[in-house]
């Protein structure tokens, strides 16, 4: 079964279940989940760190985490990705923690990524790319987390709350902020 | 009596209108928002279209997948091997390329010293 993880399991089970629980029985059947969610997370690293080789890094160390706590992963209403996500936000924290502590800001440097989804409809979204996220660096780490995480991997408020350890309430008050202070700067 | 939802609320239900292919108008109106709301919905579905997954190399993946295959004992298909035997047909022509042009080269530079030395 082909699954599209950018689409949010809304009307509940996870999707991702049979996979996770194969997986667990044989860590060869991890490799469909790995090929499911390595660009997902790769890019929820990529546009929070805004370089390539640290979002390379820390999904690696996400996906081997991932691996070596798997069986600990059970179906008690949280689904796999919100699971693998939480992961990658704690991968995603150190990394963050040990960037500030070498005072370094690699968002200025970045050169923009291809785009996966639109590998032919190239014109014109170089620039709206480079305009939304010149505007998400405005925005605070938690809210920018959020953004990403909806509007990129495609998660739930539910799930983000998952993730970021805040409530489904909390979640949806920080896009609603985040989306305002979005729409200030890409509407002058 | 159920509660009347938030503005949050109808914004995120709004939202998942857009993920799913929604004009940003129609969601807004779908969800109800308040026209001053109506400007988040737009940047929602500028975010939707604009902010992609960037692609992962083909060379990252190979390697993350070989190690994860070696933790679990087991091999991997990956999701591009076309893009990997390229890459490695590519690497091995190059190095037999550069290998090829330095034995020449060095045959030429020493050609001469052989015949001075003669």
């Amino acid at each position: 079964m082909t699954l599209d993880p950018r689409r949010a399991p809304r009307s509940g089970g996870d999707p991702d279940l049979p996979d996770v629980l194969a997986a667990q029985r044989d860590r060869a059947a991890f490799g469909v989940i790995y090929r499911r969610y390595l660009d997902r997370v790769y890019g929820y690293c990529f546009h929070l760190l805004g370089d390539h080789h640290d979002a390379e890094d820390v999904t690696e160390r996400t996906f081997v985490a991932a691996l070596a706590a798997l069986d600990g992963f059970r179906d008690t209403g949280a689904t796999f990705r919100s699971w693998l996500f939480r992961i990658a936000h704690n991968q995603l924290a150190n990394a963050l923690r040990a960037r500030s502590r070498h005072q370094e800001d690699h968002l200025d440097a970045v050169a923009e990524p291809v785009e996966a989804s639109d590998p032919a409809g190239i014109v014109g979204t170089a620039d709206e790319t480079r305009r939304l996220r010149a505007a998400l660096r405005h925005l605070s780490e938690d809210r920018r987390q959020v953004i990403v995480l909806r509007f990129v991997d495609g998660l739930t408020a539910r799930e983000i709350g998952l993730v970021l350890e805040r409530s489904e309430g909390a979640v949806r008050v920080l896009q609603h902020r985040a989306l305002r202070e979005l729409a200030e700067h890409l509407e002058p | 009596m159920s509660k009347p939802s938030s503005t949050a609320e109808r914004l995120d239900r709004a939202i998942d209108d857009v993920l799913d292919g929604a004009s940003p108008s129609r969601a807004a109106a779908t969800a109800r928002l308040e026209p001053a709301d109506r400007p988040l919905l737009r940047a929602a579905g500028a975010l939707h279209g604009g902010l992609a997954i960037p692609l992962v190399s083909p060379r990252f993946e190979a390697r993350l997948g070989a190690r994860l295959s070696g933790i679990g004992s087991a091999p991997w298909i990956l999701r591009h091997p076309g893009r990997l035997i390229v890459t490695g047909a590519v690497g091995s022509a190059v190095g037999v390329g550069v290998t090829a042009y330095a034995v020449w080269r060095n045959s030429r530079r020493s050609a001469p010293h052989r015949a001075l030395g003669r």
